[in-house]
């Protein structure tokens, strides 16, 4: 055996609390989602409330019957409701000195598209909330179809290969950027292959839900629907960051910076090589892709800058 | 009308309890191949039981194993793992072990 | 034990509808403005910024959020209030469903006017109807004064352990929230002790933060014909429910409505009319002077829509020989109007007698004197064998 660290990884310490999920539960081998959802209950603790709806987590997230999957508390919602059911518990716990900490769990279909005024809604009213939004691209528990979240050119069910289409035509709501203009008290990208970032994430969420409202945008890669190995997932989510297709960054009070710096980013065909929804792009389309991700991530840099110029001249000025 | 049903929930309203039904499934069933460990390569970095979805990686002290009642074989641990030490293998050549 | 005098204000419904919210002390609560009701949303801020009513209010950006605000709070134990009106009430209709299937206890008013199919800012009760299979109580009133009472009977009801449903007070958008009445408004301390009862009931389940329960559940097989049984069953109890609640609170505060339905000289008479909202009003006009005409005709008021007070309906037409029903709707796919054709479910338990059906008063057009006096006329002829109409839409017949 080779001289072991004999110590245990330092970044279970974030995730040490006992697990809330039973052992085996229904999300796809591989799914970067089971991960996603196990470890914001361990960050989350004990006194969080799920509202789950349709989508990838409900078949876990929600009974069957008496029967639960987990032992956490949580609320069913229609996709129209999830953040003004979240509203709801947090302003009456808040009111009785209850502690909770209440997180909206949705997939990217809901969040971008029929849930998306309610969340909006929640986000400028500043609700005490957690909104987590754990981005497929697309609505994968009913077979991949687009969502407002899928990315130009991809494949999927409704926006598929044939003579006349090539793909989804029109680029994605850059939803992070939506959601930094609604200023809220907190807000961050994040995904599987970054463990140290998204459990670092998740505690600042937890702490900064009793100020104001929580947005967390997860980058979940679907292997079943992406057509991916089950074994490249957290590949995948690895190269998402490598290339800036989804850069890693927070926000308070609107201000973003980038949590994980990536001093060369590579092409994006690192990217959509692993996965086989992008495999009909010929050149010019995955030159689109390109154009995007990189337009996408100057106006993120951008914006970094001008946060950090101002913190300067706040600092400079006292 | 002759009421044969004998009631599922004790409240009036579809809610769930964990505590008196918490539900499992046997997703071990799935797999067609699980990871196999060369502990002379495994140096106890963690990464295969950090990066495992259904988080079925048993501490072992000083290497992981998977619980093979949860274990889906997705393959995640053995391709991130950094030194190699775990291969999926098909679950057929363990036929014998039942 | 009575309750001490009220004082009287002279308010219009929708304030009446805020004072009824705020006497209850509700702790949740989320409104979005949509004419005729906006005025109780002021009205509610009004009496927060003035410390009034202690209560949670969330200023959501839509009605269907209004109604997932309060429905779970109420999932998490708060006594919650919301209020809206047709293109509102339509907008939550998922919403709606929820709070019905999961069993809470909302209390919402709902400021009667047409629904979008055509565009119009104006009283009627599509609105009402098209809500009437989300499984929610709902009840409509004749004035202000019975709003106010309904309101606090309305969380008597809902929050009730045999009943555990949302209930939803129906009034007439512009002939009562626009009408300033002169209202009795009940002392704060009666309304407690009338609504006190409650409190030494078993609670209902809710949501905790650390309890392994969870609402909302997947209903699968068995587990959801379980469920919609129970609901069933228990808008099934509201019936009688309701008219215990109605006496409890004549007893109390002196003014009774009659439960499920009122009735009014129907002992004696041959022929009655149907009818409900603001218009009943003006039906008891109709009836005194047709009586002093010599014809034996009484009036039954609609308070309980859902659920439909059948049993009350037939006791209550037993030996009438014909009945005239006015509806302030349309009801798609049928002939007759909506309560009309409800009514007429029972026709097996009441003998064969001829039913008029009646639509009337869309649009803010009103059902006057003339309109029902005519009721009435045709309703004597049928029930003497005349040949008769079996549906009128009275706007259709006028020439303008």
């Amino acid at each position: 055996m080779v001289e072991t660290t004999k110590k245990r990884n330092r970044i279970f310490n974030y995730f040490s609390t006992e697990e809330k999920f039973a052992g085996g539960v229904a999300w796809c081998a591989g799914c970067p989602l089971e991960l996603t959802a196990r470890f914001t209950a361990k960050v989350m603790g004990d006194k969080m409330i799920f509202v789950g709806t349709p989508g990838c987590a409900a078949p876990v997230l929600h009974g069957q019957n008496i029967g639960a999957w987990h032992k956490v508390a949580y609320l069913a919602s229609v996709m129209t409701g999830v953040p003004s059911k979240a509203t709801g518990l947090s302003r009456y716990f808040n009111r009785i000195g209850l502690d909770a900490t209440v997180v909206c769990f949705t997939g990217d279909g809901c969040a971008t598209d029929v849930g998306f005024q309610p969340l909006s809604g929640a986000a400028e009213r500043r609700e005490k909330i957690i909104y987590l939004a754990y981005d497929n691209e697309g609505y994968m528990n009913t077979g991949n179809q687009r969502s407002s979240a899928t990315p130009l050119g991809a494949a999927t069910t409704t926006t598929p290969v044939g003579k006349l289409s090539r793909g989804k035509p029109t680029v994605s709501k850059n939803m992070p950027m939506v959601m930094l203009m609604h200023r809220p008290r907190y807000m961050a990208t994040a995904t599987l292959s970054h463990l140290e970032d998204f459990a670092k994430k998740l505690q600042k969420a937890k702490e900064m839900v009793k100020e104001g409202f929580v947005y967390l945008h997860v980058f979940s890669p679907c292997p079943v629907g992406w057509r991916i190995d089950s074994s490249l997932s957290i590949e995948v989510c690895r190269n998402a960051v490598r290339t800036n297709y989804f850069p890693l960054w927070e926000a308070e009070d609107g201000k973003p910076r980038i949590t994980v710096e990536v001093p060369a980013p590579r092409p994006v065909t690192e990217f959509t090589k692993l996965m086989r929804k992008f495999s009909h792009l010929k050149e010019d389309g995955l030159a689109n892709l390109q154009k995007e991700v990189d337009y996408r991530f100057s106006l993120l840099k951008s914006l970094c800058d001008a946060a950090k110029e101002e913190k300067k001249a706040k600092a400079e000025s006292k | 009308m002759v009421i044969k049903h004998k009631n599922i929930f004790t409240t009036e309203s579809a809610w769930s309890d964990a505590d008196k039904v918490l539900l499992c499934l046997d997703t071990g069933g799935w797999r067609t191949e699980r990871p196999v460990l060369d502990q002379s390569k495994c140096n106890y970095c963690g990464l295969c039981a950090l990066y495992c979805p259904p988080q079925c990686m048993l501490d072992k002290g000083d290497h992981y194993e998977a619980n093979l009642a949860y274990c889906k074989g997705c393959g995640i641990c053995a391709h991130e793992c950094p030194r190699g030490a775990l291969t999926m293998v098909p679950e057929g050549e363990f036929a014998d072990e039942g | 034990m009575k309750a001490k005098k009220g004082t009287i204000r002279v308010i219009t419904g929708n304030a009446v509808g805020a004072y009824g919210a705020m006497l209850c002390r509700p702790e949740v609560i989320a409104a979005y403005p949509i004419t005729p009701q906006s005025e109780i949303a002021e009205q509610l801020a009004q009496f927060r910024a003035d410390g009034v009513l202690d209560a949670e209010f969330v200023e959501v950006e839509g009605e269907n959020s209004a109604m997932n605000v309060v429905l779970a709070a109420s999932v998490a134990g708060a006594r919650v209030f919301t209020a809206t009106s047709s293109y509102g009430l339509v907008f939550m209709y998922d919403a709606l469903q929820e709070a019905s299937g999961f069993r809470t206890p909302v209390v919402m008013v709902n400021a009667n006017r047409e629904t979008p199919g055509i565009h119009a800012v104006s009283a009627g009760q599509q609105d009402m109807i098209s809500a009437r299979d989300t499984g929610w109580v709902q009840i409509i009133v004749e004035n202000d004064q019975e709003i106010l009472d309904q309101i606090i009977m309305a969380y008597r009801l809902a929050e009730d352990y045999d009943i555990q449903l949302p209930v939803m007070v129906n009034y007439d958008g512009y002939y009562l929230s626009y009408l300033a009445e002169a209202v009795e408004i009940p002392q704060i301390e009666d309304v407690d002790a009338f609504l006190a009862p409650l409190k030494k009931q078993p609670p209902r389940p809710r949501l905790v933060p650390g309890v392994a329960k969870g609402c909302g559940t997947h209903g699968i097989e068995m587990g959801y014909v379980e469920a919609r049984y129970k609901h069933w069953q228990a808008l099934e109890r509201v019936k009688n429910k309701a008219d215990e609640i109605d006496k409890a609170f004549g007893d109390y505060f002196g003014r009774y409505y009659g439960g499920q339905i009122e009735e009014y000289r129907t002992g004696d008479a041959d022929i009655v009319v149907v009818a409900s909202g603001s218009a009943t009003g003006t039906a008891r006009t109709v009836i005194d002077a047709k009586r002093e005409q010599g014809i034996k005709v009484g009036l039954i008021k609609m308070r309980l829509f859902r659920p439909f007070p059948a049993e009350k309906l037939i006791e209550a037409l037993k030996g009438k020989k014909a009945v005239g029903v006015i509806d302030r709707s349309v009801c798609f796919g049928w002939k007759y109007g909506p309560i009309c054709t409800e009514l007429m479910a029972l026709s097996p338990k009441l003998e064969t007698v001829p039913i008029l059906s009646y639509i009337d008063g869309l649009a803010n057009l009103d059902i006057n004197v003339p309109h029902i006096g005519r009721v009435v006329d045709e309703v004597y002829a049928a029930a003497r064998g005349k040949p008769y109409q079996e549906v009128t839409w009275i706007p259709m017949e006028e020439e303008r």
